[in-house]
């Protein structure tokens, strides 16, 4: 076994085997890449996150971060990380040479995130931020404004933020009360408070960058009237030396259940009205342009819950592979039997099979979304282009929230798995699963993404984007219906798939006859069936290049008995993954896409006894 | 300043290593394969060096096809150039065999200060760097964990039972690496795709014109012996366990 974070013969199999990135290789844009140097990046991703990056992770939680005389430090243990992180260049990987990045494919990319990720999140949040801020300003800055501010973010000399939320504003950005006033010199004066503003404030970099949203004065009201802004915690001088302090103060920091190394400031702006901002982009365009960031954050966070997913899964799969305890159950008749190690426990066993089916099929999720992106980066015609940036409009609420429902269900089996020692602090599963459940609440909590599914979504290029999913499905289950071994997971994926276009037609018939309701209070549930058809897909494709390639050993090495090819599993680590991935898939079609029908059946029944009921019965 | 690290690929710690059924080696096939670790110090040395003094760094390499990778590593992390020698002839290569086709190499090549790893982790022989040294007629500086460099000489400490021994000589002086020495660093991203625009030369047995006959022969590969099963004191009284686990440590495993 590798390391306890990811599986890494199974990212290598999402690249080069099932999505076939070397196709990506050929094209203009990332012509400078091969096989073995991705490898080789990978490896390096590894090593650190392993050896420098994990070790933070604990004592990270324990010290967390604290506010003091209105400043905030984070764990000590982060300085050296952060550092080390920032010169190995792995805050800026997918982005241009122009920038200082690479251009490593995004695939490429994500895998090397979840590396990180999985070895502590809380940490990743820092360069994570800092790499959304400064890819906000390499689309929508101006030259100078890229000088001044976007260069020493990806280079990780300073971090950045994304400054959204106020206490009156959460789920309903629009509401914001924060104001720009314009000076005469084409700046703005900022003035409000943003609160629960992860890295807002931090000792590990000089300045911080925060991109700030508010309403410029005379602006309507609503989102259509929020702009921008660019302002830093320190001025910035024009030759790039930091100047006076721009009147960002801390107001505190939260203490939380999880993530507690990475700082959710209060962050008053212009408490002494000297708080200067300099618009990004154009007025107005405020939740356009943040919404860049916020797509980017968005898959960022459903990476949180396939990394964290993993590496508590990593964990249980090693504890239950150790732990001696109880009787094998066909050993119940004889009272000498010995204690064997709980993974030969039934129970435990299809436990950790399900956390296997879900951490591949959330990681294959992700990385798909990150296929899209480099797929339309090289297509050569705008319907090409269009489809893939389609797939992954249509899968980025369900990348967020599924990834993170499910990577929290994850956790919570990883402790199962552990007994009583699990919910203890010696172990880290509790960690991660305390870490992990903020990634269902922010960037848009995973109810309001679900209606982002259901409301927007769906119904993007008049339906397109689903039809086109729907393609990709039908064509998979084509290929393996009368195939032996998959043929029964393919009719349960093509009876789940047909029960989600129901549903979107019931939906649209629904909406059409002035039932706006259904959609939008069975809209989490919605989404959670799509993604366990979605998710059904990747696996049972997966499955069968698994197969395939499985077969071909067995072929070549004459086994022809189960026996024997069970003798090759045990021996033989590409059988056993392929086996593995064969098993993922027919597991996940029969525990979980075999519901999604009678799911669909519920929703389709249109039952709202939560809505009829008046708010008083709910608890007297 | 012309300085050469020697690097050997070697199977992974974390690997599981697995006899062949006929005992002519190990099953390499699913071994994931890394620079050796005390190479690694040598590569981070030898880049310090170079920070400091100028000059550049070759990485010079006995080793099939596959070794190509951990050259690439210690390029990576940013070494200039690569010598890799490479031919089936050295298969069944014992340490004078790769330390003579290393002199023959490092002779054709500039050379100040030469690193290598003080052992290689698989098969723990420990005699490559000083055949080197020998073959080139160089002064060795073994076991190394710390190194100054002062123009045309090193100082370097060398642990010994109870003690350190400082020792000093004039360049070139062919050292090798002790864990402590120094912190290898990964190789950076931009360091991959640098690496791969350097140079590596490519050398037959022939090109660099030694012999490749071992004067050692690997008989067979064997596993270690399964190890026998522990033994657990059983008994509720901690002072008489105590007295049982002396015995036995005195009579049994003869430790006390
Ligand atoms: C640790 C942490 C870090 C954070 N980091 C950042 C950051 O860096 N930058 C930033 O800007 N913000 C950040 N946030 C804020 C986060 O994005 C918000 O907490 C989140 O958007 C929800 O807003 P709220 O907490 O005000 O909840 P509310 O908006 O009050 O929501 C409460 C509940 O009501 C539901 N709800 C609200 N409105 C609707 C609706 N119209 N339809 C259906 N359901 C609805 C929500 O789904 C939720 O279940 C962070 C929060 C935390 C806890
Ligand atoms: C906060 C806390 C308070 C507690 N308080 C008390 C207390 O007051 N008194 C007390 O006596 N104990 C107490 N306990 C102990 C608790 O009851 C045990 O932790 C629990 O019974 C599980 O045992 P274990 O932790 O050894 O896990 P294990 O027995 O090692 O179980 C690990 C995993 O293996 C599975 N497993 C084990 N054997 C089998 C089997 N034969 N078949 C199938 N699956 C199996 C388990 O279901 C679990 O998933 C406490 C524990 C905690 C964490």
């Amino acid at each position: 076994m590798g390391n306890l974070l990811v599986n890494t013969r199974d990212q290598q199999f999402l690249l080069f085997e099932q999505f076939g990135i070397e196709k990506v290789f050929d094209s203009e844009a990332y012509g400078g890449f091969s096989k073995d140097d991705v490898l080789m990046i990978l490896s390096e991703a590894e090593k650190m996150a392993v050896n420098d990056v994990f070790p933070t992770l604990k004592e990270g939680d324990e010290e967390g971060c604290h506010f003091k005389d209105g400043k905030v430090t984070v764990p000590k243990c982060f300085r050296e990380p952060f550092k080390k992180y920032s010169e190995a260049g792995w805050i800026n990987p997918m982005d241009s040479p122009d920038v200082g990045g690479q251009g490593l494919p995004h695939t490429a990319g994500y895998a090397v995130s979840e590396l990180f990720c999985a070895a502590n999140y809380a940490f990743m949040m820092y360069p994570g931020l800092t790499h959304g801020a400064a890819n906000l300003i390499n689309v929508y800055g101006n030259e100078q404004q890229k000088k001044k501010y976007m260069e020493k973010c990806f280079s990780g000399e300073w971090t950045g933020t994304m400054c959204l939320t106020e206490p009156g504003a959460g789920s309903d950005v629009g509401a914001l009360k924060t104001t720009a006033k314009r000076l005469p010199d084409g700046k703005f004066l900022i003035t409000g408070t943003k609160c629960f503003i992860s890295a807002g404030d931090h000792d590990l970099t000089p300045n911080i960058i925060h991109p700030v949203l508010a309403r410029i004065e005379g602006d309507p009201a609503g989102t259509k009237g929020i702009s921008i802004f660019i302002v830093p915690k320190i001025r910035v001088n024009d030759d790039g030396s930091l100047g006076e302090p721009n009147d960002v103060k801390c107001g505190g920091i939260e203490h939380k259940m999880g993530i507690k190394a990475s700082a959710t400031a209060t962050l008053n702006f212009g408490e002494d009205g000297k708080c200067i901002g300099e618009l990004l982009g154009e007025e107005r365009a405020g939740i356009k342009i943040m919404f860049q960031m916020m797509n980017e954050a968005r898959l960022g966070v459903g990476m949180q819950g396939v990394a964290l997913g993993s590496a508590a899964f990593q964990h249980a799969v090693a504890y239950a592979k150790e732990r001696i305890q109880g009787t094998p159950v066909w050993e119940m008749k004889n009272p000498a039997a010995k204690a064997v190690t709980i993974i030969n426990h039934p129970d435990v066993r299809k436990k950790l099979m399900w956390m296997k089916a879900h951490v591949e099929g959330i990681r294959a999720l992700a990385y798909f979304g990150a296929y899209c992106m480099d797929m339309s980066k090289i297509s050569k015609t705008e319907v090409e282009k269009g489809n893939w940036e389609g797939y992954l409009e249509l899968l980025t609420p369900i990348i967020k929230s599924y990834s993170t429902d499910k990577g929290l269900l994850i956790c919570s089996l990883a402790m199962d798995v552990y007994g009583g020692y699990g919910y203890c602090s010696e172990y880290p599963v509790e960690q991660l699963m305390r870490d992990e459940k903020i990634a269902c609440i922010y960037e848009g909590t995973n109810g309001i993404q679900a209606l982002d599914f259901v409301g927007r979504k769906l119904g993007q290029r008049k339906g397109a984007n689903v039809m086109n999913m729907a393609g990709l499905v039908q064509q998979t289950v084509a290929k393996y219906k009368n195939n032996p071994e998959l043929g029964k997971a393919a009719a349960t994926l093509e009876e789940a798939a047909n029960a989600c276009f129901e549903v979107a037609m019931f939906f649209a018939a629904a909406g059409k006859g002035g039932d706006f309701i259904a959609p939008i209070y069975n809209a989490g549930k919605y989404l959670d069936m799509f993604g366990d058809m979605v998710l059904g897909y990747l696996l049972l494709d997966a499955a069968g290049i698994a197969q395939a390639k499985l077969n071909a050993m067995y072929e070549e090495k004459g086994l022809t008995t189960i026996g024997k090819q069970k003798g090759l599993q045990r021996e033989n680590q590409d059988a056993a993954y392929y086996a593995g991935k064969i098993a993922s898939a027919k597991f996940f079609m029969n525990e979980a896409v075999s519901t999604v029908k009678a799911r669909a059946e519920a929703v389709k029944a249109n039952d709202k006894s939560a809505m009829e009921l008046v708010d008083l019965a709910f608890t007297v | 300043m012309n300085i050469i690290a020697c690097v050997k690929q070697v199977p992974d710690t974390e690997a599981q290593i697995k006899v062949k059924a006929d005992g002519s080696g190990i099953e390499e096939g699913q071994i994931k394969w890394v620079m050796n670790p005390y190479d690694e110090f040598g590569v981070e040395e030898a880049l310090k060096l170079k920070e400091k003094n100028g000059g550049d760094v070759t990485i010079v390499c006995v080793g099939p096809a596959r070794a190509m990778e951990t050259i690439r590593t210690a390029l990576a992390m940013g070494a200039d150039k690569g010598v890799h020698i490479c031919d089936p002839a050295f298969d069944n290569a014992d340490a004078f065999v790769v330390a003579n086709a290393l002199a023959a190499a490092i002779k054709a090549l500039p050379h100040d200060i030469i690193f290598c790893g003080q052992r290689a982790i698989d098969d723990d022989s420990g005699q490559v760097g000083a055949m080197l040294a020998e073959a080139l007629n160089l002064p060795q500086l073994t076991l190394v964990t710390k190194l100054e460099f002062a123009g045309s000489s090193v100082k370097v400490i060398r642990p010994i039972e109870g003690a350190q021994l400082s020792i000093e000589t004039a360049l070139p002086a062919v050292v090798t690496c002790q864990k402590g020495l120094n912190e290898p660093r990964y190789a950076s991203l931009p360091g991959i795709m640098k690496a791969k625009k350097k140079p590596v030369d490519v050398k037959n047995a022939a090109a660099i014109g030694v012999a490749t006959d071992a004067k050692a022969r690997v008989a067979k590969t064997v596993p270690p012996p399964a190890r026998p099963p522990g033994k657990i004191i059983c008994g509720d009284e901690p002072a008489q366990k105590a007295a049982e686990l002396g015995k036995l440590l005195r009579e049994e495993a003869k430790a006390i």
